[in-house]
């Protein structure tokens, strides 16, 4: 027993004295060093980002899309263990085209959010299975507005107006929190959301990455969430690199002095 | 055959209909439902004061035709899918969603059914909004809807008076005329017009005697 | 007394014969499952044809029920994704019921939020084969439909398929009455492919709004309230016109007509 611990990490049905669940913990280190995600919650909508590792120089670039949608209206960027992240998102599926089939009406976020909170839970109480190793930003409009959650691998969600998750979240996090949330356009947001991207990128410097950027508005995208134009995509990613070198060239007067 | 038998179609000629007439008007507050009184077993009338108009949550009510017993049973489904509802998204259910709910029953079930049913309510999101659903489980929005066998009688009257916007006190007029036009030509309908006006301020019940509609 | 209505007892099997067990039996009946059913609520024809640059379909707006014109607002040419349009006759729920499967099929198709992928011979051929599995079901969906678009290669495609799972193409096609009456007026002018290539779009547009007049004259299920898409191949678009009339009907030859044979005043 010695060599693996307390033993108490060794399932989820099993509490630790000082009632922890050790393999949920865990589930979150899986997340931890993963790519950065990032979701901004927006006057008239959300978008979505992500800082997607390219693992191998043989990859297709711009394929192998990360980002996903649930519905027409509803969009997730995860990272962690991206098969999980896969099963989560199509389990996200089956739950809004269920409330569909009853209802005849697209799913608000909010419920959707109540109904995949209560599946990801599920996997923290049986012995038999494991959490989801990923933290999954839910963003979508509905007609109360714009929703943005979180979800983490113990089944806890919480309504954001910005967030971050993967290696880059601290950083990410500290530049979320100098904008002016929910206030801005969709239209800043995506610019923000590439320069976020690529300064969060500084985590990770060593590793290629792709930047990928979804919105979802009434106004932008009739509530449809998309992936952004390239014109959008391209303008972004130049305001992003303008503000990276700017940034540097003030490390450097730093260093200077 | 020498086993005791259950005829069903023998049972199905004796069952209790609403051959009724029954409607539903939107106006500028909201929305009024409208139903004779009437249930019939062939020529013999089992009910003269029947409450044809059956709450399923809050401000959103239904007009019942056809079958007492499959309208009834359907109601009551629905009364609790919507309850559940409330409960599940922490927020009463709005028309549409309940409209929808009776129209996959009677679709689903269209077989084993005979309801004609009219879906009606007040919610904040719509306000008033007016949903009937046939025989066969179609479903269609209206700013106006008429049903049951003496609705037949009446598709002339109401497409040349019905308007756009009426006030409160017009709209029970125009239900409280038509009806009565139902109730005379149709011998499955009959009795008293009962109302129900649903707006932002809730629910209010209105009854009409024979004497106070036969020369409205 | 005792209570139990399983202690009371059965009438003696000697004098009524033994308990038909079938009658608890959730389909008691000597009869097959019938799930069959009959349209309710029903739309007359749609028709279309081809041209040199696309495809006119049309269908009215009535949903009758039986020969009462109960609804006019029914919209009976459905677009499905960018390059799509199903036209639908036949019974209103089951219309409203392959809306729904066609909207989760596209939802399912923006899944990998690409341009829509779902093209007019992918739609045809999941319809019809929904229509055949509830015919073979003895469930049917209750309709006839048109599909027509443009395909992945753009070229034009005009289908048809039913409750029964039948399907053809054709160059010009027309469901329910129009089958009777539009389809001569439509040979007329367009027999073949070839002869499709040599209409205009506004020949078009005239034939099918022509043949759309005579079923308002002769189909006693009809309004003169009707929706028309136009598909075009070099456009690369389809364009929908909706709460059209019938025009330019000929009835003042009326006053003449006195009588039924023998003269009268």
């Amino acid at each position: 027993m010695s060599s693996i611990g307390t033993g108490y990490d060794l399932s989820n049905a099993i509490f630790s004295p000082d009632g922890r669940n050790f393999q949920v913990e865990y589930a979150s280190k899986a997340v931890e060093n993963a790519g950065t995600s990032i979701g901004i919650k927006c006057r008239d909508g959300v978008v979505l980002a992500v800082e997607k590792i390219q693992t191998s120089k043989l990859l297709v670039a711009g394929r192998n899309k990360r980002i996903q949608s649930i519905d027409r209206h509803i969009g997730v960027a995860y990272s962690g263990i991206i098969p999980d992240g896969r099963h989560f998102v199509n389990r996200g599926r089956d739950e809004a085209q269920s409330f569909k089939s009853l209802y005849k009406d697209p799913i608000k976020v909010p419920n959707l959010i109540d109904r995949v909170g209560l599946y990801v839970q599920n996997y923290t109480c049986a012995n038999s299975v494991r959490p989801f190793g990923i933290n999954a930003i839910v963003g979508g409009v509905d007609d109360d507005g714009a929703h943005l959650y979180m979800i983490e691998p113990s089944g806890v969600y919480w309504g954001y107006c910005g967030t971050a998750i993967g290696k880059g979240r601290q950083t990410a996090k500290a530049e979320l929190e100098k904008l002016d949330l929910p206030n801005i356009s969709v239209k800043d947001g995506v610019k923000e959301a590439a320069r976020i991207i690529y300064l969060a990128h500084e985590d990770n410097k060593d590793k290629e990455f792709e930047l990928e950027i979804s919105w979802v508005s009434q106004s932008e995208t009739g509530g449809r969430h998309e992936f952004i134009p390239q014109e959008l995509f391209d303008a972004a990613v130049q305001y992003a690199q303008e503000e990276d070198d700017d940034e540097e060239e003030e490390d450097e007067d730093v260093e200077v002095q | 055959m020498n086993g005791i038998n259950v005829d069903i179609n023998h049972l199905k000629k004796g069952e209790v209909n609403l051959g009724t007439s029954i409607m539903a008007v939107k106006f500028d507050g909201g929305v009024i439902l409208g139903a004779d009184s009437r249930t019939t077993t062939g020529a013999y009338i089992a009910n003269r004061v029947t409450d044809k108009l059956t709450q399923v949550h809050g401000t959103v009510w239904c007009c019942r035709s056809g079958s007492a017993a499959d309208t009834q049973a359907v109601a009551d489904i629905v009364k609790y899918h919507l309850e559940l509802y409330e409960a599940q998204h922490g927020a009463p259910p709005t028309t549409k969603i309940a409209a929808s709910l009776f129209q996959e029953l009677c679709y689903n079930n269209k077989d084993a059914l005979t309801a004609g049913i009219i879906c009606a309510g007040y919610d904040d999101k719509e306000k008033g909004a007016i949903y009937s659903i046939p025989i066969g489980g179609s479903i269609h929005k209206q700013e106006y809807a008429i049903a049951g066998s003496g609705s037949t009688f009446i598709y002339g009257y109401c497409n040349k008076n019905f308007k756009s916007n009426m006030t409160r006190d017009e709209t029970v007029e125009f239900i409280k005329t038509s009806l009565s036009q139902a109730i005379k030509w149709d011998g499955s309908s009959g009795g008293v017009i009962r109302m129900v006006v649903l707006t932002a301020s809730g629910v209010e019940r209105l009854v009409f005697y024979p004497e106070d509609y036969v020369n409205a | 007394m005792n209570h139990g209505p399983y202690d009371w007892g059965r009438p003696s099997d000697d004098t009524y014969g033994a308990y038909n067990h079938q009658i608890a039996a959730a389909n008691n009946s000597q009869f097959p499952k019938m799930n069959t059913q009959q349209p309710i609520v029903t739309g007359t024809s749609v028709i279309a044809v081809k041209y040199q640059d696309g495809i006119v379909l049309a269908a009215d707006n009535l949903g009758s029920y039986g020969s009462l014109a109960r609804f006019s607002d029914i919209e009976r040419l459905l677009p499905v994704g960018d390059s799509t349009i199903v036209g639908i006759s036949g019974d209103i729920s089951d219309l409203q019921q392959i809306e729904r499967i066609l909207d989760d099929l596209q939802v399912q198709d923006s899944y990998d939020m690409e341009k829509p992928n779902l093209k007019p011979e992918h739609v045809h051929e999941y319809l019809s084969r929904v229509f055949y599995n509830r015919r073979s079901k003895m469930d049917p969906l209750w309709n006839s439909t048109i599909v027509a678009g443009l395909s992945s290669t753009n070229e034009l495609v005009l289908k048809y398929a039913d409750l029964l799972g039948v399907t053809y193409s054709s160059p010009a096609i027309a469901t329910g009455f129009g089958a009777h009456l539009a389809i001569p007026l439509l040979r007329r002018k367009v027999e073949t492919e070839e002869d499709a290539s040599k209409l205009t779009e506004e020949e078009a547009v005239e034939l099918v709004r022509n043949c759309m007049k005579v079923l308002f004259y002769r189909d006693a299920r009809s309004i003169d309230k009707y929706s028309l898409a136009v598909i075009s191949q070099s456009r690369k678009k389809i364009d929908i016109h909706k709460g059209l009339r019938c025009e330019d009907m000929k009835w003042e030859f009326a006053k003449h007509i006195r009588g039924y044979g023998a003269p009268q005043l």
